[in-house]
């Protein structure tokens, strides 16, 4: 899976917190900044770590929140802790 | 019209269960009991379980530390840590050794530690290992200061004693939808109250397993979902890792779960994307409060086999105010008004008397003399009630939009008319002025799960028509006439409530 496929399965983990329609998944790239241009909040992290976990196989056990500020932080956690 | 309906909740559960819940007056009387009752049984499991007897023994050791560091009766001793197990033996060893238990949310950093400290008298502060890094500001200070670590244990005990029911138990902080934070002294009356007001609403609350995702300072999970757990005899799983929590909801299977509806909502919708109640198949009952419960999740949650209660409450009425057992006839409302309240509406604002009610605030005596009117605690709510007794929240007094033609609108009045549409998620009522003409304006963000089954060319069009029908039962004055209908979260305050103030 390269980063492209893997930003596509992200979008569609988000659509379920923002709807499909939604123009910020059009927008959605890999310099998306997390909370200012897609305005995740505590929920909304929660939900997209859970959701993650579950699609990718990968455990965020010893990271915080805090560690992702952009789409591509979060796809670089996954590229590297992929099982 | 009657307010309170005597013993209203008595109907909802069988005679021998409502024979169970009786009244204690101090939390000393009232953990006597429950170690007397449960010794043998599982209290809390924070990975490794601990028996009421074990919690009792450990809750002996902190009173021990209290005791060697000579703290007198009635000393304010703040409790500066995570939800733990050892918060929860702080939580008993504190209060039933007839000491104040400040509750210190344990997000705050060095300075605001150190400032907290100061502005509240606090002399003493029970913390864990985990916490030490935060109190280097505070000890440079503050020197004297009795910083007292519970992580090691104690050799020493010292006994419980019984204390003045009217006594301050508890101070904890409400942020509330305007203002700064507020110390909210509660007596052991009151702690007790809502610690019982809790067993009500379904029958079987006995014995059951409980799970907390909530902070324990925050008065919903400390006395709902901790104290509640304690008093009918249940087993409390500390959730250590939010980001874990489903899985350590597969692990431990809880009966009932107590959240707040931005919680009750992600785990709805995680539930939807992986095809399963990811609350676990012994699920049966969500305790749901702290904001405005949508309908919506009550309908929801009942396709999945789960019953989710809406209920009232306050961090200054010791938690639950009313309770709503009838959520499937009545998923708007709050519920009835628990025993021994004293309510009245005044203006629309629901006013209240009653042994839950707070002492008063803790070094806000501005506060104070705003917050009460000849003893009744105005709780700046706008209710009202239908003719079986049931309550509704119709709005804030604070919040009022005054209109440029004099009208007087409650936005969360109509917020919560139009929350009530399944296709919006959560929405936000202003006026707005453009070109020198005021508009009453509705945000929407929409709720996608319903929205993906209309074709997306025909969303807005479809979201805009079911408003219309909404707007077009209101009386002319109040209907809103611009709609903005957003595709990004609001943004919120850190309790997940909407900013009234959005730019």
């Amino acid at each position: 899976m390269d980063r492209k496929q893997i930003l596509d399965k992200l979008k569609q983990i988000l659509s379920f917190s923002f709807g499909e329609s939604s123009e910020l998944l059009d927008k959605c790239t890999e310099e998306s900044d997390l909370v200012t241009d897609l305005g995740l909040n505590s929920v909304g992290m929660l939900f997209m770590v859970i959701s993650i976990e579950e699609a990718f196989q990968v455990s965020f056990s010893n990271v915080n929140f805090s560690d992702f500020r952009t789409v591509g932080d979060v796809i670089d956690f996954i590229e590297a802790n992929r099982k | 019209m009657k307010y309170v309906i005597d013993r209203v909740f008595e109907r909802y559960a069988e005679p021998e269960t409502i024979a169970r819940i009786v009244d204690y007056t101090d939390m000393t009387q009232m953990w006597r009991s429950c170690v007397k009752q449960y010794s043998d049984l599982p209290a809390i499991d924070d990975g490794k379980v601990y028996t009421y007897g074990e919690l009792d023994a450990l809750a002996a050791g902190v009173r021990g530390i209290l005791a060697g560091a000579k703290v007198e009766k009635g000393t304010r001793v703040g409790i500066f840590m995570p939800n733990s197990v050892q918060f929860v033996y702080s939580f008993i060893g504190c209060t039933t050794y007839g000491a104040t238990a400040v509750l210190i949310p344990p997000q705050l950093d060095e300075m605001t530690l150190f400032g907290f400290s100061m502005k509240y008298a606090l002399d003493t502060i029970l913390t864990v290992d985990a916490m030490m890094g935060k109190t280097g500001v505070l000890m440079a200070k503050r020197p004297g200061f009795r910083l007292l670590n519970v992580s090691a244990g104690s050799d020493t005990t010292a006994p419980d004693c019984e204390c003045d029911p009217d006594s301050p138990c508890a101070i904890m902080f409400t942020g509330g939808t305007t203002g700064q934070s507020k110390g909210v002294i509660l007596s052991h009356r009151a702690v007790m109250r809502g610690t019982k007001n809790g067993c009500y609403g379904f029958n079987g609350i006995f014995n059951q397993r409980n799970f907390i995702i909530l902070p324990m300072t925050h008065v919903f999970g400390l006395v709902r979902n901790t104290l509640t757990s304690l008093y009918t005899g249940s087993v409390l799983h500390v959730c250590r890792d939010n980001k874990e929590m489903f899985k350590e909801i597969a692990m431990f299977r809880p009966t009932v779960l107590v959240l707040v509806p931005a919680l009750a909502e992600m785990a709805l919708n995680i539930s939807r994307q992986f095809g399963k109640n990811m609350l676990g198949p012994d699920c049966r009952y969500i305790i749901c409060g702290a904001a405005s419960v949508p309908p919506y999740l009550v309908r929801e949650w009942k396709k999945l086999g789960v019953t989710l209660f809406p209920g009232y409450g306050l961090t200054e009425s010791a938690n639950l105010v009313s309770g709503n057992p009838d959520c499937l006839e009545h998923p708007d409302s709050v519920g009835y008004i628990y025993d021994g309240m004293e309510v009245k509406v005044v203006d629309g604002e629901l006013w209240l008397k009653g042994p839950n009610m707070l002492l008063g605030y803790a070094s806000e005596p501005e506060e104070e003399k705003r917050a009460f009117s000849d003893g009744w605690f105005r709780t700046g709510d706008l209710v009202r009630f239908d003719e079986d007794g049931r309550l509704y929240i119709t709005g804030r007094i604070k919040e009022i939009i005054v209109l440029s033609n004099g009208e007087n609108i409650s936005p969360a009045e109509l917020e919560t008319k139009f929350s009530e549409i399944d296709c919006i998620q959560d929405c936000l009522v202003y006026s707005k002025v453009i070109d020198g003409r005021e508009y009453l304006t509705l945000e929407v963000l929409p709720r996608p799960a319903v929205i993906a089954a209309v074709p997306e060319a025909e969303r807005e069009a479809f979201i805009r028509e079911q408003i219309g029908k909404v707007n077009a039962t209101l009386p002319s004055h109040k209907q809103i006439n611009r709609i903005v209908i957003r595709t990004s979260d609001f943004k919120r305050s850190p309790s997940m409530k909407i900013l009234r103030k959005q730019d």
